[in-house]
C-alpha cells in the first residue's frame, strides 16, 4: 500500500491546525480509510486530547524515534474508530528530539500499511514546521480570514514552493464568519483566495460546536447536525478525491434585512 | 409641505441607509488593501523606500526618451493567478524631438566619458541649443528636465542616509552612478503544485 502524507500546516499558531488534523483525519476513517495522526507538536502536545485519548498514551513520537519501542507500539487506536490511529507527542522533550530524516522514516513506514498519514505541524517556521513537512508530499494550509493568518500562509505556501516533496497543497479557510463577511466586515472566501492565490480544499463556519466537542475529546465530524462538522466531512470527501461542492454559508435572510436592503437601494436610485 | 415630506422620506432612507454606508471603507476593504501591500513587500523584499527609490530612478532613465508625468507614474505589483508582474504606468506628457533625445545621449556619453570635463561639455550643450531654432521650448525642457534631476538627487539621497548605505558618488551624476541594490526577486512561482492533495 502507498499511503498519501498530508501536513496539516499554518505558520500562525491558533488557527486551527489540531482541530483540523483530529476532523480530517476521523472523517478520513470514517470513509473506511485507515489513518494515522502523527502529532509533531513536541512539547506542546494537544491532538490527544482533542481525541479524547490522553488518558491512554504510553509511548510517544519521540520513543519511537530514540527506540525505546517498535512504530506499532506507540501506534493509539481510536476509542470509536479502529481504522484511525494516532501517534503523540512527546509533552516533557523540545522540537530538536526528532531529526527531519527520522520523520521521513517514520512516514514511509506508516505508508506501507495506512491509506493516509495526517501530520500535525505546529506553529512557526522553525524546526517543528520543517520536521513535519519532512516526509508529507501533500499539504494542507491553514488559515483564518485575519490579516495575520494569511500573512503567514503566504510565508508557509512560499516555503513549501520551494521543497520538491510537496507535489500539492491546498488551503482550508477556517473560522469563516459569513455574517461578517455579509456586513463586510471580514475579508471573504474569494478575497482570501485571491490574496494568496492558491486553491481551496474546504471552508470551514466559525462554530461554538467547536468548543463543546474538544472539552468532550469528540471530533465534531461526529456530529451530523453541526455545520463545521458537515464541512470537515466534506473536506475529507474532497480529499478522497470526491467532486462536493462548497456548503452554502450564509444563513437566511430576515424580514428586517430584507426592508433595510429595499430602502438601501433606492436611496442610491434617488 | 413638500420639504417637510422630503425631509422626513431622507431621515427613513438614511436610518436604513447606516448600515450601508460604512461599506465605502469597509474594514474588509482595508484589510485587503493593507494585505495586498505588506504581501508584497514580503514576497519581492522591497521595502515602500525602495521602491520609492526604484521609481525615481526608472523616471530619470524614461524622462531622457519622453516628456512624462511624474506625479502620476503610478509602479507597482500585480498578482495575476501565478505570476507575479510589476506594473508601471507612464502618462506621457509629449513626445520628445528627435533633437532633444539625442542631446541628452550625447550629454549622458560626454558626462560618461570624463568626469574632469564635465563642466566644460555643459557649456558646450548650452552653446548648442542656442544655435537651434526652437530654443525657447529647448530651453523651457532643458529646465524642466534639470528639475527632475534634482529631485530624484534629493530623493535618492534621503533613501540612502535612511539605508546608511552608499551615498557618495550619486550628487554628480544621478543617472550613471545609482547602484541597483536589490532587483525583484523572480519571486515565487506559484500553481505548479497547487493541483493535488
Amino acid at each position: 500500500m502507498a499511503g498519501r502524507v498530508i501536513v496539516i500546516t499554518s505558520g500562525k499558531g491558533g488557527v486551527g491546525k489540531t482541530t483540523t488534523s483530529a476532523n480530517i483525519g476521523t472523517a478520513l476513517a470514517k470513509g473506511g480509510n485507515k489513518v494515522v495522526l502523527i502529532d509533531t507538536d513536541i512539547g506542546l502536545r494537544n491532538l490527544d486530547l482533542l481525541l479524547g485519548l490522553e488518558n491512554r498514551i504510553v509511548y510517544t513520537l519521540v520513543d519511537v524515534v530514540e527506540e525505546r519501542c517498535k512504530l506499532k507500539q506507540a501506534l493509539v487506536k481510536d476509542k470509536k474508530n479502529p481504522n484511525l490511529s494516532l501517534l503523540a507527542a512527546a509533552q516533557t522533550r523540545d522540537k530538536s528530539a526528532v531529526s527531519q530524516e527520522q520523520l521521513k522514516d517514520i512516514c514511509s513506514q506508516l505508508k506501507e500499511d495506512y491509506d493516509f498519514i495526517i501530520v500535525d505541524c505546529p506553529a512557526g517556521i522553525e524546526q517543528g514546521f520543517q520536521n513535519a513537512i519532512a516526509g508529507a508530499s501533500e499539504a494542507i494550509i491553514v488559515t483564518t480570514p485575519e490579516m495575520s493568518a494569511v500573512r503567514d500562509a503566504d510565508r508557509i505556501i512560499g516555503l513549501l514552493e520551494a521543497r520538491e516533496e510537496i507535489e500539492g497543497y491546498k488551503l482550508l479557510l477556517n473560522r469563516v464568519r459569513p455574517n461578517l463577511i455579509e456586513a463586510n466586515d471580514m475579508m471573504s472566501v474569494d478575497d482570501v483566495v485571491e490574496i494568496l492565490s492558491c486553491e481551496l480544499i474546504g471552508v470551514i463556519p466559525e462554530d461554538t460546536g467547536i468548543i463543546t466537542s474538544t472539552n468532550k475529546g469528540e471530533p465534531i465530524v461526529n456530529d451530523e447536525e453541526a455545520m463545521a462538522g458537515k464541512a470537515y466531512r466534506n473536506v475529507a470527501r474532497r480529499i478522497m478525491g470526491e467532486d462536493v461542492p462548497l456548503l452554502d454559508l450564509t444563513e437566511p435572510k430576515g424580514f428586517l434585512d430584507k426592508i433595510k436592503a429595499f430602502f438601501a437601494g433606492l436611496k442610491g436610485k434617488v | 409641505m413638500k420639504d417637510i415630506f422630503a425631509n422626513l422620506y431622507n431621515k427613513v432612507t438614511k436610518f436604513f441607509h447606516q448600515a450601508e454606508e460604512s461599506t465605502d471603507t469597509s474594514a474588509k476593504d482595508v484589510a485587503c488593501n493593507r494585505l495586498k501591500l505588506v504581501l508584497m513587500q514580503d514576497r519581492t523584499n522591497l521595502s515602500p523606500a525602495i521602491m520609492d527609490r526604484m521609481k525615481h530612478e526608472l523616471i530619470d532613465l524614461l524622462s531622457k526618451y519622453v516628456e512624462l508625468d511624474k506625479e502620476l507614474l503610478d509602479l507597482s505589483f500585480e498578482q495575476e493567478d501565478s505570476q507575479m508582474a510589476l506594473m508601471l504606468s507612464i502618462p506621457v506628457i509629449r513626445a520628445k524631438e528627435e533633437s532633444e533625445i539625442e542631446e541628452l545621449l550625447k550629454l549622458e556619453e560626454e558626462v560618461s566619458e570624463g568626469v574632469s570635463e564635465e563642466i566644460d561639455s555643459d557649456e558646450e550643450i548650452d552653446d548648442d541649443e542656442t544655435t537651434e531654432d526652437d530654443n525657447e521650448e529647448e530651453d523651457s525642457e532643458d529646465s524642466e528636465d534639470s528639475e527632475v534631476v534634482e529631485e530624484t538627487t534629493t530623493e535618492s539621497e534621503n533613501i540612502t542616509e535612511d539605508d546608511s548605505k552608499d551615498k557618495i558618488e550619486e550628487k554628480t551624476e544621478p543617472e550613471e552612478n545609482v547602484e541597483e541594490e536589490k532587483k525583484p526577486e523572480p519571486s515565487k512561482k506559484k500553481s505548479s503544485k497547487g493541483a493535488q492533495v
